[in-house]
């Protein structure tokens, strides 16, 4: 059984994210927050409310996943050193002379670099919050995929919460209900983990937590070089939503016309709507702002 | 010591003034089987002629059946017309369909939080986990299946049965049975964590019983619709008054201020909601009963500008189509005038 994939597995799945994965991390969601418009004249007006952005852009999923189970949402002050290095990286990201990092970042390889590293800290939390969910609710699965998917992907709720409150987004459109790339991706590895998790995928831990690592770090870095914006799980999408939700579409076209989309406009949106979600979280954001 | 014959079937409208009048011996029989074991070997002796004996046995009867029906599990069928109702009140909101049609987990999400926000503010009021029901794995795919049949049956089938008026009526009438016993339960879990906490109580009540509409806005925001100023508190639906009321007479009780036994006080407000809503549902009506008692107790409680908005209130609802839910979809545009000075709203009273 000590076969050298194995080993491989093991050693990757006992990797410590502390240091160089989390300051990936960091980089990422601050770079994020430094492409939206106004945020850099924002961080000389204010600085406080722009290190408050940020924090919630880097600990977004562990305040909603704390919300969720009822723990203290400012949990996440408590570790001062994340804290610390989260506070510098957003410090050196905003009031570095000459802009030395953003124009570092600008360097495609180091974005690759960054992002793959951010991808990697994603399974990490999933598997940290369906863990953490079983503790409290040991049959409870649906409990634990809901905590997995807002560990991985529940910042952005928080940060478009964050936005709503301040005033300067509104959800006219439904960019609130698109579920972006990230989102969807977390939610599949939060069900797989789940799973994983109460005995029904016979794989060991180590070797799946490897497996989805090299899977999204894969499309991550596939869907930044080629800045395609098609979906991985487009045509997955596209057949599960025909079988599931497509019963009702020939007959509704002709009976509720105010009602019901007909049927080329239903599937046709579900399936355009990965047009519209751009590669990344950055991009997306960023488009997300421009319309 | 008192008389008891076989419990008599009786008229459940006629009893209940009984069984506030006896209360004592009411209690007595519904405390448990311990009580009623007490009373069943009891002799055959009338102690206040002929209409006392009347009384008390219909008395102890509906005691009975209060008890047992206080004591009817929830689980599949009472549950289950409850999540028919609230997911057919999500279908009637304008733009659901649609919604569920191109953003379909969007819809499932704005499904659970019509089951079950009851819980999940109750848990938020009360420093629980927010997720906590969820780990009733039964339950969510109970509403889950009852979410996918109401919206996505083949020849929308299954929307078309529940619709029917006298279906409908029955699930209407069950629905009410399960926010009764929510209010109890909600009253108790927060009497077991406030002693004295009776406005705790009331919140707690109130916010199990009135469910989704009072996070109406939230719900709203998760169908992308955001719209701050049409807000339950403001206009206050049906539902929401009388969770309300029924919390507070629920408080009452458990704090031993009112001497009724638990399991009567639920059966007697049940009937009251279930009466009430059927007949309010049948007739597509949306007046509220207690339009014609806050009618004479505002002007005095609070001057004369609170039972004009009441009026208002309510006018503006009766446009809508159908559902407390259609109520939320005409109350933006009367909101902004009744939001506006008195004297306009007695000149648009008038006009009415």
């Amino acid at each position: 059984m000590d076969s050298p994939w194995d080993d491989l597995a093991l050693a990757f799945s006992r990797t410590s994210m502390f240091p160089f994965f989390d300051i990936a991390h960091y980089l990422v969601s601050v770079m994020a927050v430094k492409r939206q418009p106004g945020a850099a004249a924002l961080a000389w007006k204010n600085p406080i409310s722009s290190w408050f952005t940020a924090m919630l852009h880097c600990f977004g999923g562990g305040i909603l996943s704390c919300l969720l189970l009822a723990e203290p949402p400012l949990k996440f002050l408590a570790n001062n050193t994340n804290i610390l290095l989260a506070s510098s990286i957003w410090y050196i990201t905003f009031f570095c002379p000459y802009d030395l990092v953003c124009q570092g970042y600008s360097y495609l390889p180091v974005q690759l670099l960054a992002s793959g590293m951010k991808e990697v800290t994603r399974t990490w939390k999933i598997v940290g919050g369906v863990t953490h969910a079983n503790s409290y609710y040991k049959n409870g699965w649906i409990v634990m995929i809901a905590i997995g998917w807002a560990r991985g992907a529940g910042g952005t709720i928080i940060t478009n919460f964050e936005r709503l409150v301040k005033g300067d987004w509104k959800p006219e459109g439904d960019e609130w209900l698109k579920m972006s790339y990230p989102s969807k991706v977390t939610l599949l590895g939060s069900v797989i983990f789940t799973f994983q998790h109460t005995q029904h995928l016979a794989i060991s831990k180590h070797n799946l937590m490897f497996l989805y690592t090299i899977f999204i770090v894969a499309t991550k870095i596939t869907m930044m070089t080629t800045q395609t914006s098609t979906m991985t799980f487009a045509p997955f999408e596209d057949t599960l939503s025909r079988m599931l939700f497509g019963w009702q579409q020939p007959f509704s076209s002709c009976e509720k016309k105010s009602e019901a989309k007909s049927p080329s406009n239903g599937v046709g949106s579900l399936a355009s709507k990965p047009v519209d979600v751009a590669s990344d979280n950055v991009k997306k954001k960023h488009t997300k702002k421009n319309e | 010591m008192w008389a008891v014959a076989p419990p008599l079937p009786r008229g459940p409208g006629l009893g209940w003034r009984l069984a506030g009048g006896g209360g004592p011996s009411c209690g007595g029989a519904v405390a448990g089987p311990r009580a009623a074991g007490r009373t069943r070997p009891g002799p055959r002796v009338a102690p206040g002629g002929r209409a006392g004996a009347m009384e008390l046995l219909s008395a102890l009867s509906l005691g009975e059946l209060a008890l047992s029906f206080s004591r009817v599990p929830l689980f599949p069928v009472f549950d289950l017309s409850y999540f028919i109702v609230s997911i057919l009140y999500l279908k009637y909101e304008p733009g659901a369909v649609e919604l569920s049609r191109r953003h379909p987990v969007a819809s499932w999400l704005c499904a659970m939080l019509h089951c079950f926000g009851s819980y999940i503010l109750a848990d938020l009021l009360l420093g629980e986990p927010l997720i906590d029901y969820f780990s009733n794995n039964s339950s969510i795919l109970l509403a889950s299946a009852v979410w996918y049949l109401i919206f996505f049956c083949p020849l929308d089938l299954f929307y078309k049965c529940v619709c029917f008026l006298p279906v409908k009526l029955i699930f209407v009438a069950m629905k009410e049975v399960v926010r009764v016993r929510k209010i109890a339960v909600g009253i108790h879990h927060a009497h077991h964590h406030y002693h004295h906490g009776w406005f705790v109580m009331i919140a707690t009540g109130w916010v199990k019983g009135s469910g989704v509409a009072l996070m109406s806005n939230f719900e709203q925001l998760l169908r992308g619709v955001w719209k701050p100023e049409t807000n339950e508190i403001l206009h206050m639906s049906f539902p929401t008054k009388a969770s309300l009321y029924g919390a507070i007479l629920f408080t009452l009780q458990q704090t031993r201020w009112l001497p009724v036994s638990k399991a009567s006080l639920i059966f007697i407000f049940t009937m009251f909601m279930v009466s009430c809503k059927v007949f309010l549902t049948a007739t597509h009506s949306h007046t509220s009963p207690f339009d014609a008692l806050e009618g004479y107790i505002c002007p005095v409680l609070f001057g004369s500008a609170c039972g004009g908005d009441h009026h208002h209130d309510n006018h503006g609802g009766s446009h809508g189509g159908g559902g407390p839910g259609a109520q939320h979809s005409a109350m933006p545009a009367k909101s902004k005038e009744e939001l506006s000075e008195g004297s306009r709203k007695k000149k648009t009273k008038k006009a009415d």
